[in-house]
């Protein structure tokens, strides 16, 4: 049974959210005034929505949408009498609580006497009235940045600290919302002392903080019905509906750091004008800059501090220049900081999707499709996912089924295997298994195709148990444990140009890797294959390295140490096939693995063609024995190669790669 | 016969004789001819008096040596835009190793004396270009280390 209340006096108090009717909102108004705040509201000006001073409910945007896309914003007439029918527009509340240009300190000379007194003004008491989900998290962003760690930000604590927040939920999207890609709305679901929601002929109204719930029980409610309140969870939910997902964020972070060097950042600084309208329009953009104004004598000064932009030209300058010159440099400094090393910084995005920077943006540049380009997301695909080992532990194993043999040079065989657990053809590029026979010690043997119901391990037979593998028979059986290690990360290498350098049994690890581009060549630029061995009768897979010259579009370059005369192909070193090519390299991720020396050589070689060191792979080859980082042998520095690796960036390695007696 | 400026930028477009001094180019054109082989032809014999130093445009020349017993190796393919027959150019003038183009050759070549007698008479041809030779001589001497690393055998090759 709905209890209706007056305005004043003792009520019984309503358990969960109430309904206001519109007609009642001033109420709300003057409660808040009465409480001695000022209220900071929508009201329409200059063809937009904005934040501003108001004291009656006739102030606010009543039956006024809008439309926002790309650099276009414009007010457009809802139909209805809706007062929060609207989204996001240019102002935000950092206005208030991070306000543009505040006086910091004022200094004087007395004599040889300099003085330096804090500038304080007396905070105002606020109450911001429709703050979307994406503002309270950007609230808390700036929470974070400037109150949440050792040293806090004096002004902006007391500021914050005298705001009351009147929520509302979104019932409404904008072509530029994204919210739900950065996990902040559009729900409001918490940092509110109000929430209201609003419905054809009212709101319903919540309480999430003591203070609200005081405020809350002073207004004119009846109880909200169960199918108001269903109602208002439909209407959000088909509001995230319409937003969708535009930024896969997982995996943002890392994915945006790799591509510190991708060609889209000069094209997109060919449209920026480094405005700087994203970091103002941003709700979480802390940058500040300290200008000083004197008196005519010089002897007294106001330090007044004011928002700065990443994007101005002088905001990284030193004596000696600009450390980010160029308008690429700038919009990849805002760009990585808001959705990549803010997180390294405060454990949080930079960014909560409210979208302003898209709409405010005069040249209409959008994250969403910037990130995108950049650093788009890869769908998961059996080559970038790690299964569960089977018999992980070195006292098990599972047994396969030698349904091939293929002597590929004179000491290489290849095995196909069969009747192997499923883990093993889920397994990943690059990946290993220990194989045993008995009365032998395992060994770790590069995984070298995976097919639907086996594997295949090419084995060169170098010792006692390799020579014991070569020799099996059809039908032999060998016990397995894996698959282990990790994998190459092929999932970076998409829309990249790829390289693969490798030589002598070296090959046998990237087979897969050469499957899986050949299997899906589109999602690769160019790549190309540089493959040394001893000499033509040491080459491996011969057949596979003409198909995928000749029908994969992947170029094959091969080199051998030396050779008879029958051999018309290139003999030298495998560095030499390409440290005079004219290629460049900054959009390129290097997969190599060969002997040690081998793959210093090549890193060297492919840093010197723009390579960066955390876009070069190699695959580490160190004594194994139970390949899950237990029993020690394999370590390197800090690392466990069979459980850390096989597979490293050389800047993951650091000065441990190639250093003697590691 | 070409003419000097087409010549000129043949041996721009290779990495041994790109960058040089205009000057210098036009002195190297002048001293320059031309030069086709096909696929099989002998250029010089390890041990001969070389004769010539030149640098491929394209196609593949092996550089042999002979092992008793075991036949023609072929140690190294000079590739386009690397030299070959350097011991032109240094003494005692006698090839190292036998070349055979193995694909049909384009390169520019210089006979040995009359570069010889240039690079005495010019300076300022000799600071310009003996640099681009050691360069060249260099990479072939550290890949020839590599080479004798023998680093895809199947056992690691122990220092002795």
């Amino acid at each position: 049974m709905p209890v209706t209340r007056s305005p004043r006096g003792g009520r019984p108090t309503i358990e969960g959210p109430g309904f206001l009717a519109r007609a009642d909102l001033q109420f709300l108004f003057d409660l808040l005034r009465e409480d001695g705040r000022r209220l900071i509201g929508p009201t329409v000006a200059d063809g937009a929505i904005i934040y501003d001073d108001i004291s009656s409910v006739d102030e606010l945007p009543r039956g006024w949408g809008d439309e926002q896309s790309p650099g276009r914003y414009r007010l457009r007439r809802r139909g209805d009498e809706q007062l929060f029918g609207y989204v996001v527009g240019p102002t935000a509340w950092k206005k208030w609580t991070f306000p543009a240009l505040i006086p910091l300190t004022r200094s004087s000379h007395d004599g040889h006497k300099v003085s330096f007194e804090p500038e304080q003004t007396p905070p105002p008491k606020l109450a911001f009235l429709g703050v979307r989900a994406c503002e309270i998290a950007a609230l808390a962003v700036q929470d974070r940045v400037l109150i949440g760690s050792e040293f806090i930000d004096p002004d902006y604590m007391v500021r914050r600290a005298n705001v009351m927040v009147v929520a509302v939920q979104c019932t409404t999207s904008a072509s530029t919302c994204f919210c739900t890609s950065m996990g902040t709305g559009p729900e409001v679901t918490q940092g509110y002392d109000l929430l209201l929601t609003e419905l054809d002929a009212g709101f319903l109204v919540d309480a999430g903080t003591p203070a609200g719930r005081l405020l809350l029980d002073r207004l004119p409610l009846r109880a909200a019905s169960s199918a108001e309140q269903y109602g208002v969870a439909a209407t959000v939910a088909a509001v995230r509906a319409r937003i969708g997902d535009p930024i896969p964020a997982d995996g943002l972070h890392d994915r945006l750091l790799a591509q510190l060097d991708h060609p889209r950042w000069a094209q997109v600084a060919e449209r920026c004008i480094t405005c700087g309208n994203c970091t103002l329009a941003c709700p979480t953009c802390f940058c500040t800059t300290l200008s000083q104004t004197t008196d005519m004598s010089g002897l007294t000064a106001l330090a007044s501090r004011s928002w700065d932009s990443c994007f101005s030209p002088g905001f990284a300058k030193v004596a000696g220049g600009s450390f980010r010159a160029r308008p690429r440099d700038r919009y990849r400094q805002w760009l990585t900081h808001k959705f990549a090393t803010w997180w390294d910084q405060f454990g949080t995005s930079g960014c909560v999707g409210c979208g302003r920077c898209i709409t405010w943006c005069p040249v209409g540049i959008d994250v969403r499709d910037e990130l995108n380009a950049i650093a788009p997301p890869v769908p998961l695909s059996p080559e970038s996912r790690l299964v569960e080992p089977v018999a992980a532990t070195p006292n098990d194993f599972v047994t396969a089924r030698v349904v091939n043999t293929k002597a590929e040079t004179a000491d290489t065989t290849t095995l196909t295997l069969t009747g192997v657990d499923p883990a093993f053809s889920h397994g990943s590029t690059g990946q290993f298994a220990m194989v045993a026979l008995p009365g032998f010690p395992p060994l770790p043997i590069s995984i070298s195709r995976f097919l639907p119901d086996g594997i295949e391990l090419t084995i060169r037979g170098a010792g006692p148990a390799t020579k014991a593998m070569c020799a099996l028979q059809l039908g032999d059986q060998v016990g397995l444990r894996g698959p282990l290690g990790n994998n190459w990360p092929l999932d970076r290498a998409v829309g990249r140009d790829l390289v693969i350098v490798t030589g002598g049994i070296g090959l046998a690890p990237l087979r897969p890797v050469l499957h899986a581009i050949v299997a899906d060549r589109r999602r690769f630029g160019d790549v190309k294959l540089f493959y040394g061995a001893r000499t033509p009768a040491d080459l491996l897979y011969r057949d596979e390295l003409d198909r995928w010259a000749k029908r994969d579009g992947i170029e094959v370059s091969l080199t051998v140490d030396r050779a008879g005369p029958d051999w018309a192909g290139r003999v030298g070193i495998v560095t030499h096939l390409f440290d005079q090519a004219a290629w460049d390299g900054t959009n390129m991720i290097a997969f190599v693995c060969g002997p040690e020396r081998m793959m210093q050589a090549t890193s060297t070689t492919l840093a010197g063609r723009g390579v960066s060191a955390s876009r070069i792979h190699v695959t580490l080859e160190r004594h194994m024995e139970c390949g899950i980082g237990l029993c020690g042998h394999c370590q390197m520095g800090k690392y466990f190669v069979c459980r850390d690796g096989p597979v490293f960036s050389i800047a993951q390695l650091g000065d441990t790669f190639g250093r003697e007696g590691i | 016969m070409q003419d000097h400026g087409s010549l000129v930028a043949v041996l721009n477009s290779t990495w041994f004789a790109s960058g040089l001094e205009p000057g210098i180019q036009t002195r190297l054109a002048e001293l320059s001819r031309t030069f086709t082989a096909e696929a099989g032809q002998e250029l010089f014999r390890e041990g001969d008096e070389s004769e010539v130093f030149g640098v491929v445009i394209k196609g593949r020349v092996a550089l042999r040596t002979l092992v008793p017993e075991r036949g023609d190796f072929t140690i190294l393919t000079v590739e386009p835009g690397d030299v070959y027959g350097w011991s032109a150019v240094v003494p005692p003038y006698r090839s190292t190793s036998t070349a055979v183009a193995i694909e049909t050759l384009e390169a520019i070549t210089f006979e040995g004396p009359a570069l010889r007698a240039a690079l005495r008479e010019d300076a300022a041809l000799a600071q310009a270009l003996y640099p681009r030779i050691l360069v060249a001589v260099a990479r072939r001497l550290t890949a020839t280390r590599v080479q004798l690393m023998d680093l895809f055998a199947a056992e690691e090759v122990r220092s002795w």
